[in-house]
Order: C-alpha cells, then sequence, then structure tokens
C-alpha cells in the first residue's frame, strides 16, 4: 500500500501516544473552524438529569472550545426527522438543526432518505476508545448499519424494576412473568405498542418463544412472520387476562407507567436505561427499596447516537461537540448516577487507568444487581409486522 | 351598504394575514390527504370504525353536557350580583388550559388518586375503571367540565351588551305579566333569541371535543383510542406513508363532522317547524330550577377548586405511595426549574398580547368595513381551520413558512400564533357584533356624529362586554399554541407550553404541573380583567 485514505490516516494519528494534545491536522482544522458557532442540538428534553447534563456540557465547550450549545428541547425526535426533511424538500441549506440525538426507526429513515451529514464518527478522535467489540450494537443501530453517519452517546438495555418490599422473587423470563401476572392481577402490564418500550416488551417476549432464533437476524415477510411469532402469541394470550384492566386497555407510555408505579396502581414498570430505577431513587421519586432486573437469559439492548443533519450549519461545532460527549471524561460524568445514569458507549480496558477511575463501579440503590447479557435488536422488518399484528388481535 | 373602497382593504389585510397562510396549510393538507394508499392504509386500520364513533360520541356527549349545564346555571343565575360572581368563576375555569385540567382531574377520579385514598384505603389502590375507561366516560366528564365555563362566558357576552340587554329586560316583564313563569319565558322568548348567536361557539366546542388530542391522551380510552389520538400519533410518525395514513384519517374525521354539521344545519329548519307549536303554546308556570343551577355551579366550583388543589400538590409532590393523602416528601425542583428560566414565559407573554390585540383590531376592522353577508365563508374557514388537528394544519404552514424563509423569525412564530386566535377572535366576537341595532348609528348619522366618534363614543361602550372576552379568549388560545408553534420556532425561540410539552414528555408529573398552573395564571388575569370592564352599567336586578 502506497497511499493511506484520510480516515486511515486520522486513526493513524489518533492512536498515537500523543494523541491527546495533536490530533493532526485535519481534526485541528475542525476545531478552528468551530470556534465561535453555534451548535443547535435538538435533544428529547423530558428528563431534568438529561437536561442538566447537557447545560454541564454547554458550560465546558463554551470555556474550552468557544462553542455555543443551544439545547433545543424536543418532545420526539420524528418531530426532527420531519423538519429536516421538509427543510431539505424546500431546499434550504442554512437548516435549523446541528445535532441530534437519534437512534432505531428515526436513524433508518434519516439514513435511507440521505438526510444525514457524514460519515464522520471515525475520525472524531474519541471514537478510538468506543467499545465497538464488546458493543456490537455501536456499529448497528437495530440491525441498521451505522457507516460512520452518528456517533455513539451511551447504551440502552430492557431492563425492569419495582418496589423489592413488595416484590421478593422478580420474573427473570417471560414465563416466570405469567406466573407472576397470575398471582398479582391486575398490577402488571405494559405499555400499548407503537410506543417504543410496548415494541420491546413484545420484541423480548418474541425472542425467548421463537423456535429459531436465527430467523430474527434476517429481513421476514408475512407468513415467515406468523409462524415465528406464534408461540409470542400464543403466550399473550395467556399473560393479557392477568394484566391491568385485564389486558383490554394499556397504558400510552413508559411514562405513564412510571407513575403508576409510583402511585402503587402497578408492581413493576420498565426502562431502556438499566440505571433509570437508581437515578429516580437518587432523585427521590422512587422508594429506596426500589429494586430493578433484567432477564436471566438477557434482555434486548442497544445504542443511541448522535448525528448531524446534511443540511446543519455548524457542523464543524456539531463534530466538536460529538467529540467531547465521547470524551471519558463526559462518558464518566454521564455515567454518574447522581447525574444521569446512561451507561458508557466507551471500552474501559482502552482507557488509560486515570480516565478508567473516573468510572465508578460501586452498586447503587436500585441498581441492577445482576446485569445479564444484550440481545440485538431484530430485523427492523419485524416491528411493523409485530405491531400491526398486536393491533389486530388486541387493538379492537 | 358598505362602500367598496373600505371594505377592499378590510378583505385584503384579513387575506394577508390571515387567509393566506392557513390556505397553504390547508392546501398542503388536502393534498397529503388524497393519497390512494393512505386511504387503503387507513380504512384496513382494525381499530378505525370504533375509534371513529368513540370520537363522535366522546365529542358529542360532552357538548350536550357542557351545553345542558351552561344553560341550566344561565337560566338559574342571570342578572343580579350572582351572575356578576359567577363569571369570576367561568374566567378561572376558562383560563386553565385543557391538559392541566385533564390531568389534575384524572388525579382525583384514578384508583389511586384522591377518591381512591378517600374512599378505598387498603395497602394497594381498587382496580376501578374510572380514567381512561373504553366507552370514555372521563373524557366526555372533563370535556364537559371544561367547556360548561366556555359556553356560559359565551352567553354572558351576549346578554352584557348594552343594547340586549335592556331589550331582553322588556320582554321578560311583557312574558311574565302575561302569565309565562320564568323557565317559560328562557324557553320560549330568550333562548330563541340567544341560542342563533351561540350556533357558532356551540359548533366550536363540538368541534374541538370530537379532535382534541392532549385531553385524551391524558384521559380517554386507549384500546382502541379517539380517532384523533390515531391521527396524532400517525402525524408523529417519522415515515411519510404513515404521516399520509394520518392526514387521511384527519380528513375522514372532518368529513364526517363536516357531514354531521351539514345534516343538523339542513334537518333544523322541518323540526324548528314542528317547534313552534311548542313555542306558541300559551303561558305555562314552567320554574327555572334555580335549586338546581346554584347546586350545579357550586359542584363545579367544587370540581375545579379540587382540580387546582391538585395541581398545586402534584407540583410540589416527591414521593406519594398509596395511600397516604399527603405526599411523603417535597420537592420545589419543578418552580426552581421555572423560576430560573423565565424567557419562554415573557415571550408567551408578549405574543398573547400582540396576537390578541391585532386580532380584535383586525376582527372589529372586518364587521365595520365588510358586509355581513361575507361572515359565512370566513365562519366556515375558521371553523375549519381550528377543527383540522394542529399538526396537519401547521406542517402545510411550515412549508409556505419554509419558502418565504420565515421559519425560526419572530415575525413567523407571530403569525403561527395569530391563525388561531384570529380564529377563535372572529367567532367569539360574530355573534354579538353582527347584532348591534344598528338604530344606534342611524341616530347618531341624525346628531351628526363621524364614524369613529359614533364607534368611540357609542358602540365600543356597549359592546364592551364582548370585546374584553373576545380578547380574552384570544389571549388564552395564545398562551397554549404548541405544535404550529414549535415547528416555526425552529428551535430559535421557546414558548412556555413548548417548554412544559417537551419537559413533560419524560412524565415528571410535578413539571408538568408546575407548567399547568403557570400557564393558567396568565389567562386568568386576563379573563379577570374582562370581568371587571365588561359589567354593563345598567346591572340592576331582575325579577
Amino acid at each position: 500500500m502506497t497511499t493511506i485514505s484520510r480516515r486511515r490516516f486520522l486513526s493513524l494519528a489518533a492512536t498515537a501516544p500523543f494523541a491527546r494534545v495533536s490530533w493532526g491536522a485535519d481534526w485541528a482544522a475542525i476545531e478552528a473552524e468551530a470556534r465561535g458557532q453555534t451548535v443547535y442540538f435538538n435533544a428529547w428534553a423530558g428528563s431534568e438529569a438529561v437536561n442538566a447534563y447537557i447545560a454541564w456540557a454547554g458550560g465546558v465547550l463554551a470555556e474550552r472550545f468557544g462553542i455555543t450549545l443551544n439545547h433545543v428541547k424536543i418532545a420526539d425526535a420524528a418531530e426532527v426527522v420531519r423538519r429536516v426533511r421538509d427543510e431539505v424538500k424546500a431546499g434550504k441549506l442554512e437548516g435549523s438543526v446541528d445535532l441530534v440525538w437519534i437512534n432505531g426507526e428515526n436513524f433508518r429513515i434519516m439514513k435511507a432518505e440521505r438526510l444525514l451529514f457524514g460519515p464522520f464518527t471515525e475520525a472524531l478522535p474519541y471514537y478510538r476508545y468506543v467499545d465497538t467489540d464488546g458493543k456490537p450494537t455501536t456499529l448497528f443501530d437495530f440491525a441498521e448499519g451505522v457507516e460512520g453517519l452518528e456517533s455513539p452517546w451511551g447504551m440502552a438495555q430492557l431492563t425492569f424494576f419495582g418496589d423489592g418490599a413488595k416484590i421478593t422473587a422478580p420474573p427473570a423470563s417471560m414465563l416466570e412473568l405469567v406466573d407472576f401476572s397470575g398471582s398479582n392481577p391486575g398490577r402488571v402490564t405494559y405499555p400499548a405498542p407503537p410506543d417504543f418500550h410496548g415494541t420491546t416488551f413484545l420484541k423480548q417476549m418474541l425472542v425467548e418463544t421463537i423456535a429459531d432464533r436465527t430467523v430474527l437476524s434476517m429481513a421476514v415477510d408475512k407468513d415467515q412472520f406468523v409462524a415465528a411469532a406464534q408461540p409470542m402469541f400464543a403466550m399473550l394470550d395467556r399473560l393479557h387476562p392477568f394484566l391491568w384492566r385485564g389486558g383490554e386497555q394499556f397504558p400510552q407510555s413508559q411514562a405513564q407507567m412510571k407513575q403508576m408505579l409510583a402511585d402503587g396502581e402497578l408492581l413493576m414498570a420498565l426502562t431502556f436505561n438499566p440505571n433509570e430505577p437508581a437515578n429516580l431513587v437518587a432523585l427521590g421519586e422512587l422508594p429506596s427499596s426500589t429494586i430493578a432486573w433484567q432477564h436471566r437469559d438477557g434482555t434486548i439492548g442497544n445504542t443511541h447516537f448522535l448525528a448531524i443533519p446534511i443540511n446543519a450549519q455548524a457542523k464543524a461545532a456539531a463534530q466538536v461537540v460529538a467529540n467531547f460527549l465521547l470524551s471519558p471524561e463526559a462518558q464518566a460524568r454521564k455515567a454518574d448516577l447522581k447525574v444521569w445514569g446512561d451507561p458508557t458507549v466507551l471500552a474501559l480496558s482502552k482507557l488509560s487507568p486515570s480516565d478508567a477511575k473516573l468510572f465508578g463501579s460501586k452498586l447503587a440503590q436500585g441498581g441492577v444487581s445482576e446485569p445479564a447479557p444484550a440481545i440485538p435488536e431484530p430485523h427492523a422488518s419485524f416491528v411493523p409486522l409485530i405491531e400491526a399484528a398486536w393491533l389486530e388481535r388486541y387493538g379492537a | 351598504m358598505k362602500s367598496s373602497f373600505p371594505q377592499a382593504v378590510g378583505i385584503g389585510l384579513v387575506a394577508l394575514l390571515w387567509v393566506l397562510p392557513l390556505a397553504a396549510s390547508l392546501m398542503a393538507f388536502t393534498v397529503a390527504a388524497f393519497d390512494l394508499p393512505a386511504w387503503s392504509g387507513l380504512l384496513h386500520h382494525p381499530q378505525l370504525p370504533k375509534a371513529l364513533l368513540l370520537s363522535l360520541w366522546t365529542g358529542t356527549a360532552g357538548l350536550a353536557l357542557a351545553f345542558a349545564a351552561a344553560m341550566l346555571i344561565t337560566m338559574g343565575i342571570y342578572g343580579g350580583a350572582r351572575w356578576q360572581k359567577l363569571q369570576v368563576f367561568t374566567a378561572a375555569g376558562l383560563s386553565i388550559p385543557h391538559l392541566a385540567f385533564a390531568i389534575g382531574f384524572g388525579f382525583l377520579i384514578m384508583p389511586s388518586g384522591f377518591l381512591g385514598r378517600l374512599l378505598a384505603g387498603g395497602s394497594e389502590p381498587p382496580q376501578w375503571v374510572t380514567a381512561q375507561d373504553p366507552l370514555g366516560f372521563a373524557l366526555i366528564a372533563c370535556l364537559a367540565l371544561k367547556e360548561t365555563p366556555f359556553l356560559i362566558a359565551m352567553a354572558w357576552s351576549v346578554l352584557a351588551q348594552g343594547d340586549v340587554a335592556p331589550a331582553l329586560r322588556g320582554q321578560w316583564r311583557s312574558a311574565r305579566s302575561l302569565g309565562h313563569g320564568a323557565g317559560s319565558v328562557w324557553l320560549r322568548v330568550l333562548l330563541p333569541q340567544i341560542l342563533p348567536r351561540l350556533q357558532w361557539p356551540i359548533l366550536l366546542v363540538w368541534v374541538y371535543g370530537t379532535t382534541v388530542v392532549d385531553m385524551a391522551l391524558a384521559i380517554g380510552p386507549t384500546q382502541p383510542p379517539t380517532l384523533a389520538v390515531i391521527v396524532w400519533t400517525d402525524l408523529n410518525h417519522a415515515a411519510v406513508d404513515i404521516n399520509g395514513r394520518g392526514s387521511a384519517g384527519a380528513m375522514l374525521l372532518t368529513l364526517m363532522l363536516a357531514a354531521i354539521a351539514a345534516l343538523i344545519f339542513f334537518g333544523l329548519p322541518p323540526a324548528a317547524k314542528k317547534m313552534r307549536d311548542f313555542m306558541t303554546a300559551g303561558p305555562s308556570r314552567l320554574r327555572v330550577p334555580k335549586t338546581w343551577a346554584v347546586f350545579l355551579t357550586v359542584a363545579m366550583i367544587v370540581i375545579y377548586g379540587l382540580v387546582l388543589v391538585t395541581l398545586a400538590a402534584m407540583s410540589i409532590a416527591g414521593q406519594w405511595p398509596y395511600p397516604q393523602f399527603l405526599p411523603d416528601t417535597f420537592r420545589f425542583a419543578a418552580w426552581q426549574n421555572l423560576y430560573s428560566n423565565s424567557g419562554p414565559a415573557v415571550l408567551s407573554l408578549a405574543l398573547a398580547l400582540a396576537c390578541s390585540a391585532l386580532a380584535l383590531g383586525l376582527t372589529v376592522l372586518w364587521f365595520e368595513v365588510v358586509a355581513a353577508r361575507l361572515d359565512r365563508a370566513l365562519t366556515i374557514a375558521s371553523v375549519a381551520s381550528l377543527a383540522l388537528p394542529a399538526l396537519a394544519v401547521a406542517s402545510g404552514q411550515y412549508r409556505l413558512f419554509l419558502d418565504l424563509n420565515l421559519t425560526g423569525t419572530l415575525s413567523g412564530l407571530f403569525l403561527a400564533h395569530f391563525t388561531p386566535v384570529f380564529a377563535y377572535v372572529f367567532i367569539v366576537l360574530k355573534g354579538p357584533y353582527r347584532a348591534f341595532d344598528p338604530r344606534f348609528r342611524a341616530v347618531a348619522h341624525g346628531l351628526n356624529a363621524g364614524a369613529l366618534r359614533f364607534w368611540l363614543g357609542v358602540k365600543a361602550p356597549l359592546m364592551k362586554a364582548a370585546l374584553a372576552t373576545a380578547a380574552a379568549v384570544g389571549f388564552s388560545v395564545s398562551m397554549v399554541q404548541f405544535v404550529p408553534a414549535q415547528l416555526i420556532a425552529a428551535g430559535r425561540f421557546s414558548t412556555l407550553p413548548m417548554e412544559a410539552v417537551t419537559l413533560a414528555s419524560g412524565g415528571a408529573r410535578a413539571l408538568t404541573a408546575a407548567y399547568a398552573l403557570t400557564l393558567a395564571v396568565l389567562p386568568a388575569l386576563a379573563f379577570l380583567l374582562v370581568q371587571m370592564l365588561g359589567r354593563p352599567r345598567w346591572s340592576q336586578a331582575w325579577s
């Protein structure tokens, strides 16, 4: 090989021992360009912890990089997808979004419609610390190849939680959950799909009931799906009579379930952030007897990311922000239960000992005591089929 | 006869500021809604029939109850000091945002709420099916409670009109002396005159109830939900084809409402003929159920009070496990959040003041210079703009504003607020304004008073209750604008409801409650002001 691609060169430069001080000329140019820019960061704002964390990052970015980080508070990332699509359609080159917090379906759509800038992530200096081997979902977002179009930000894994004072033996599989519901009728439920926590609950049941798991990673058509999902629907038929309101009405969202748990109407709730229960205990919203658990053989896990729309105005600064949010400093603060409790995407083994020490490992009240392996999301083609079949059977 | 030049100016201004942005939105929406695959997707939606019926049922039942309650209370309490005091309640009732009311009311009736803690007790909440019941009774109750003050306020603005009140009082006396009981006078003499002026507000309440999303999400049925909720979920989706299904659903709901409204419009005259026998039947001693009216009023005031107390308690509650009557721990984080971030509140206030002032000015200009026969077109457009889901209308408006480079600008944000505010102000003011007795003008002409002097000296003082109510309604509508504002602000501006909705998306009840209360305070002040301004000078006791 006589020629080295730009990206290859950058990653070589980045792995050099003195990388901290000189990332390479390209990155220095990006940082220089970024100075003075304003980044409109469109991020879900439904959590005080998340908002406070983003505000902290804004302070550091202003001080160290001369970047103004403006948190545009949104309720749903799909909003941003539609806005960017409309802007691009109208030929508006100066877009309103510089950086968006995204994953799953929204990412798949933005990628398919070519609404994203990049690839850029592998050129981010801190990207080399990302645990791409141990956390394959940093490369495949809901089975969709990331291909450098979004920078990993945090990890998620389906986790259940409830009051340990009321639950002695938390159900560690879907089968056990059916029994648990049978002995606590009306106190268990899940959000109705297409709420994504509800869909994830169904995916989890599909994973646990399907005869041949290899089917899950492939595109399926309706006939294949009907055959594969038959045991799942048989189990749902058994479960539903024991659920809240006899399985005839369902909560709208995970947020509502959380509230119903706090009010005592439900015995357990679910979340995608394994540390959310511990965070809620730390915030004083749940009692200190709260416990969190995952299913013995693993639960669905995924990664959430940061992406830059194709018509972003401050692309350089957006990259600097994404890079800073990947830094051990920012990731460790984010993982702190008292701050947010969002699990890191970095491999602690790749960090220097002093950086690795930033990540505290002691188990907090409300944390998951026995973490289970993360199971990758089934192929995206399952989602519309699951949702439609569920609606047909239980929706009307 | 209106002269042609001022009329052209009036029409032109309304067209530029209101019709044009709205027409672009409706056009974009209509195009999106005529997509065959979208309709096929909609018609194959397994929840469609039940969801459509639920929408019509909840909206209609909500209106029926609200109308009955509003009329009963008006009949029982109209005239005298109590009627004036009642307006304080309607002001407070009107100013609480719908969603806030639904959340507070929900916490009253849900199994783990106040009622459950009070009545059921035990270590675990009862398994009542109160909130989110399959037939939507909780939603109906919420709509009825929330719309009653609006209808009372509308009746008040008609009855408090300077020229109407003395005329009605005269008719009242004659009917009484002919041997009609008070109830008979209301049914046979007064209501037939008031109702035509209330027809558009009544239609508005019906359309609102059948298309409401936020209340239905908080307290309505879930499997299936109302059609408006399905439409909202589809329109919110990131995928274009699902958005298409949402637009088709919105179009279907709108067409259904239009068809039913047309049926009633054309079906009423024959029915009215049959009513004539009843109307002209001799005097009856029918009484006004005053006791019931007072009881209903007190019950509503108590429920509203409880909802407000509940919201206040929720805004500072930390852990509040069942069955404790008071929270275990208190947190003031929600209020601190609001206090440390006051920019959005200031922006919302400025927008609401500017929008309601301009809408009032433009509406009055329209009524003064444009022929009355053109009202109907503008009214239908107003109702249509309010009937369609905000998301569908907003996305059309958004595309127009993108082309005009108005997104992310203050003027774009202003126009986005102005569209619904103008529609409300126009509908609310139309009845009382057009009913103004033209003889006043003739007298003024005879006395050689100019048009402006006549308006300032005679008309405005007589119309002040109606004008002030319209302005306050516009103000409160502006305060709660979310969907169009969020799109057009493009992240460059943040208003109070934008903050509230996004912060509440995580389900933090304390924050939702704190913002909801704040959103209620400013309109409440506006309505209180109206109540003081609009008090007629002639108010004498009625017998």
